[in-house]
């Protein structure tokens, strides 16, 4: 039986950039899936004869551009192309329009609030340089402020040195950002509400916090994060889905001799000696491998692959302690023709871009109380985008495809998930939308709904949570995810975590998968 | 009469900073708006130096300590007594959850652990993290091994649970609704955020210093009145001051009814940072003026009075069952209304009894009174509640307003833009429910 350097346990997008990483290092890899397909909750399935859907995550912007350039995605058939706007639609009938181009937005800021328009560049300028001052850390393999290791000491110096190298007002910008609620936050910038219903509301998409909630307004740093063909803030859909994202990733890992099986579960991680030596497959085969790498997050990785008596009591209890607690939604509709919006009626470059339904803080925020409760959103916040109208080649000719991402339906649902809330989950998530885009019912063909207990069982993401492990500040930087090992390794030698559930996490970013084999490859496999 | 230095307020803040000013030689006038003395207790930790420094225990300074300090009724009838002695405390949580019971020793133990770095940052001005002097550097490096030195549990605690709100943070431990209302509603008070909103275990922390162990409810205490009667200062009452500035300079003062005015080369203003600074022309200093303006001092507290014929069994009498009450009640304030539930928190003070409604947002509580009254099950013409005032802390103490935050970021020494004016209220750090602590740090930064 072939011994492996490596095993990567799970071929999501991070598992798939370790595995790539480690591969074109020469090190002899496989990777084991346990779905019939790479990509985890970055996939692109044929639901409906003919539509194609991003059954989970939809849009794309955070992938590490150092990954793209290593990997040479873009010959591996990465294909990014823009998402180009962002219309509110408002219970007024009125609707808040952001453009691709500048001019215009701020034209249409101007219709709003002359004030805001006039803010919003200086806000702009702000935001953008204050991600700038946060990706370096992305980058960064956490330091451990417990420890007396020279290297965490330098660590923790270099990140001091680098904070206070912001100076005094930019530093403040930064503590703000890290503790404020983002409705508090933009509070200080701006006064039309929808505007700030519109950005706070992506600042709570994949937690379990509302508007208001201390520790939202980090989230709204990301819109400036991400760097597509190194333009800034341009949130962009892959050609073909996030499925080919993930599709591209296995490609270049392949093209570096990686092996990528799927359909191939693992059930234990083979310890011997606190060493690990490979795993058993869910069918009972067994694979060695020098060290072993598991991308699913942090509950599976830790109290599923391996025995508690295998790791430090402590350790298992602040990974129980690790909080999931799923909040959203997915439902994929597949159209006969695309829906007008009574805010900007007909069809037209709108469509091209998001709709966002987050008509004001106060309908996000209910929208979180209902979740607070039990409840899936009476009147959820939801962020529409049309794939078919980005990439034609998502639908049948004439017909489209829609992705509804929905917040909040809490995992933990009063009276559990069935499959008759799940359809009634539909049924408002479709009249929310039918009641600012009449007729738009009768325009559905097809409907899948996905609660956060189907993306659990379907993913294997632990509460259906789309971060594997909620991104809250204390579950960030050296406490993701445990305090003391948060530096890809493990407590049992040679066992090594490259998941979301490790620091950066979150989005289809890669960040995780690539620290980790950096580790990896520093440890020398 | 001329003076050296005039203070504005003489709530326990302003006149701690006028008595250590009195000390160092100065000549302190003190200006109060109102006329009469607030009879009400004063809540908090007072820190040791100042009742050492002032001689405030030969004031006549008291300071309660009730035990139980706290009675929270259960609802299937009887109620939760939680006692100084955690042997005690122990036991009556037993009765409710032996679980809870055996994790309540280690608890406390960490709480108080967290509550110590907590004290020893705020007997201080805070760290100036910006500051390139030798001296400031070492204080801060200083500060970060004393904390190393309290064990890895400690620093991870602070960075895990600091950020965390009181809600996520109960439920690590304990399981009784009962015991998690109690608790948590020390997470939310005076502030407009319910248990699950992050930095309100901070606030707990916040609460908890200078109790000792296993007691999550600070002190009661008259200081407010022990201080008036100290000699050395003077003290003109009904009369509210505007500060007076010349060329960026503080000049003295001018009294709002009769227009007088009083000089002093020192001004130093224990009220609102907001209400002092605006009147003045601090638009010169638009960075700063914007920050002040955006200080969030969102009042969520109505006081009052309970009149009862008998003396209650009780010291402090906590309404908060459960962790999901206290959300509600919050969740009302958020779109702007009274809660329809309220946490309600009666205290007994020297044979006064107070009462702490939360949440209630500024002049809005029509049949608020009635309403707790049926809560503590009183009639309604025992309840006397005052009109609901804005933060009685000058400032909400969130994670974005503390420390070099504090009361806005960049100008957390107590001083201003305005040459020889200076902050010295609860407005600044380390912010309010610890009486006196930046009446003093302020006063020896002047000084």
């Amino acid at each position: 039986m072939k011994r492996y350097d490596a095993i990567v346990i799970g071929g999501g997008h991070n598992g798939l950039v370790t595995a790539a990483y480690l591969a074109r290092a020469k090190k002899s890899v496989l990777v084991l899936e346990r779905r019939p397909r790479v990509g985890g909750a970055a996939v692109t399935e044929e639901i409906f004869p003919g539509f194609k859907f991003t059954m989970f995550s939809y849009v794309v912007s955070l992938l590490r551009p150092e990954i793209i350039r290593d990997l040479d995605l873009p010959r591996h058939g990465l294909h990014i192309l823009p998402l180009e706007s962002t219309v509110t639609p408002m219970e007024n009938g009125d609707y808040l329009a952001a453009w691709a181009d500048h001019d215009e937005t701020r034209r249409e800021l101007c219709r709003h609030s002359p004030r805001d328009a006039e803010a919003y560049d200086e806000y702009g300028r702000l935001m953008h340089f204050m991600a700038q001052a946060v990706k370096p850390i992305l980058s960064m393999v956490p330091p451990d402020p417990t420890s007396f290791a020279p290297g965490d000491l330098a660590g923790l110096l270099k990140l001091g040195k680098h904070f206070r190298g912001l100076g005094g007002e930019r530093l403040h910008a930064l503590v703000k950002l890290m503790t404020m609620s983002s409705a508090d936050f933009l509070d200080e910038w701006f006064e039309t509400d929808v505007l700030k219903a519109t950005k706070s509301a992506s600042g709570i998409i994949g937690t379990f916090l509302g508007p208001r909630s201390p520790g939202t307004a980090y989230v709204l740093l990301h819109h400036y994060m991400g760097e597509l063909d190194g333009v800034f803030r341009a949130w962009g859909f892959a050609k073909g889905g996030t499925g080919a994202v993930s599709e591209a990733i296995a490609s270049a890992a392949r093209s570096f001799g990686a092996e990528i099986r799927c359909d191939a579960g693992v059930s234990k991680v083979l310890v011997r000696n606190g060493r690990a030596t490979g795993v058993v497959l869910e069918n009972g085969d067994e694979s060695s491998a020098s060290i072993v790498v598991s991308s699913l997050d942090p509950r599976r990785t830790f109290l599923q692959l391996l025995e508690s008596h295998e790791l430090p009591a402590e350790f298992v209890a602040d990974i129980k302690r690790f909080k999931f607690r799923g909040s959203s939604g997915k439902v994929n509709l597949a159209l006969d023709s695309l829906p007008s919006f009574s805010c900007m009626p007909g069809i037209g470059r709108q469509h091209r871009g998001a709709f966002s339904i987050s008509p004001s803080l106060e309908y996000v925020e209910r929208a979180y109380d209902d979740a607070k409760y039990g409840e899936f959103s009476r009147r959820p916040y939801m962020d529409i985008v049309f794939p078919s109208m980005i990439d034609p080649g998502m639908a049948p000719p004439g017909k489209h495809v829609m992705s509804i991402f929905v917040q909040y339906a809490p995992y933990h649902l009063n009276g559990g998930w069935t499959d008759a809330k799940r359809e009634a989950f539909g049924d408002t998530v479709v009249n929310t939308v039918e009641s600012f885009a009449p007729g738009f019912k009768s325009k559905i063909l097809h409907r899948q709904v996905i609660t956060p207990l189907d993306i659990e069982t379907i993913t294997g993401l632990s509460e259906g949570n789309i971060f594997a492990g909620e991104l809250a500040l204390h579950q960030l930087f050296f406490l993701r995810p445990a305090p003391g090992w948060a530096k890809f390794a493990t407590p049992v030698r040679g066992f090594y975590q490259a998941g979301s559930g490790t620091h950066p996490g979150g989005g289809i970013m890669g960040a995780s998968g690539r620290l980790a084999a950096m580790r990896i490859l520093k440890d020398g496999v | 009469m001329k003076y050296d230095a005039i203070v504005i307020g003489a709530g326990a803040n302003g006149l701690v900073t006028a008595h250590y000013l009195a000390r160092a030689g100065k000549r302190v006038l003190v200006v109060e708006q109102h006329q009469a003395a607030d009879p009400s207790a004063d809540i908090g930790w007072i820190p040791p130096a100042v009742i050492r420094d002032l001689g405030l225990a030969g004031a006549g300074l008291r300071v309660a300590e009730p035990d139980p300090w706290i009675t929270a009724p259960l609802p299937a009838g009887g109620t939760l007594e939680l006692s100084r002695d955690i042997g005690r405390s122990t036991e009556a949580i037993r009765r409710i959850s032996p679980a809870d019971a055996g994790k309540w020793p280690e608890f406390c133990r960490r709480m108080r652990s967290l509550a110590g770095v907590l004290e020893r940052l705020y007997l201080v001005p805070p760290p100036d993290i910006e500051s390139n002097d030798v001296r400031e550097l070492a204080r801060i490096a200083g500060l970060g091994l004393y904390v190393r030195r309290l064990g890895k549990q400690t620093v991870i605690d602070l960075a895990r649970v600091l950020p965390m709100s009181i809600a996520e943070l109960l439920d690590d431990w304990f399981e009784s609704d009962a015991l998690k209302g109690l608790l948590g509603a020390l997470g939310v008070w005076h502030l407009k955020q319910g248990p699950r909103s992050g930095g309100t275990a901070f606030n707990f922390l916040h609460h908890h210093a200078g109790s000792p162990i296993g007691v999550f409810r600070p002190t009661r205490s008259n200081i407010t009145q022990a201080l008036s009667k100290l000699p050395g200062v003077e003290v003109r009452r009904g009369a509210r001051a505007m500060v007076l500035a010349k060329n960026g300079t503080a000049t003295g003062v001018v009294l709002e009814k009769s227009g007088e005015t009083i000089e002093a080369p020192l001004v130093a203003s224990s009220a609102p940072p907001r209400a002092t600074l605006q009147p003045l022309a601090i638009e010169l200093y638009p960075d700063f003026a914007r920050a002040v303006g955006n200080i969030k001092a969102r009042g969520v507290v109505a006081r009052g009075t309970l009149t009862q014929e008998q003396t209650p069994a009780y010291s402090t009498l906590c309404i908060a069952p459960s962790l999901d009450y206290l959300e509600r009640a919050y969740d009302d304030a958020k779109y702007g209304k009274d809660s329809t539930a309220p946490y309600v928190e009666v205290q007994r003070t020297d044979g006064r009894v107070e009462v702490h409604v939360q949440f209630v947002p500024p002049g809005t509580h029509g049949g608020l009174a009635e309403r707790v009254a049926q809560i503590l099950k009183v009639r309604p013409n025992q309840v006397a509640l005052q009109p609901a005032e804005e933060c009685l802390y000058h400032g909400e103490l969130t994670l974005d307003q503390i420390l070099f935050m504090r009361p806005v970021p960049g100008w957390s020494r107590y001083r201003t833009p305005i040459e020889g004016l200076y902050l010295c209220g609860s407005g600044t750090h380390p912010g309010g429910g610890i009486p006196g602590a930046a009446g003093r740090n302020a006063a020896r930064e002047i000084l």
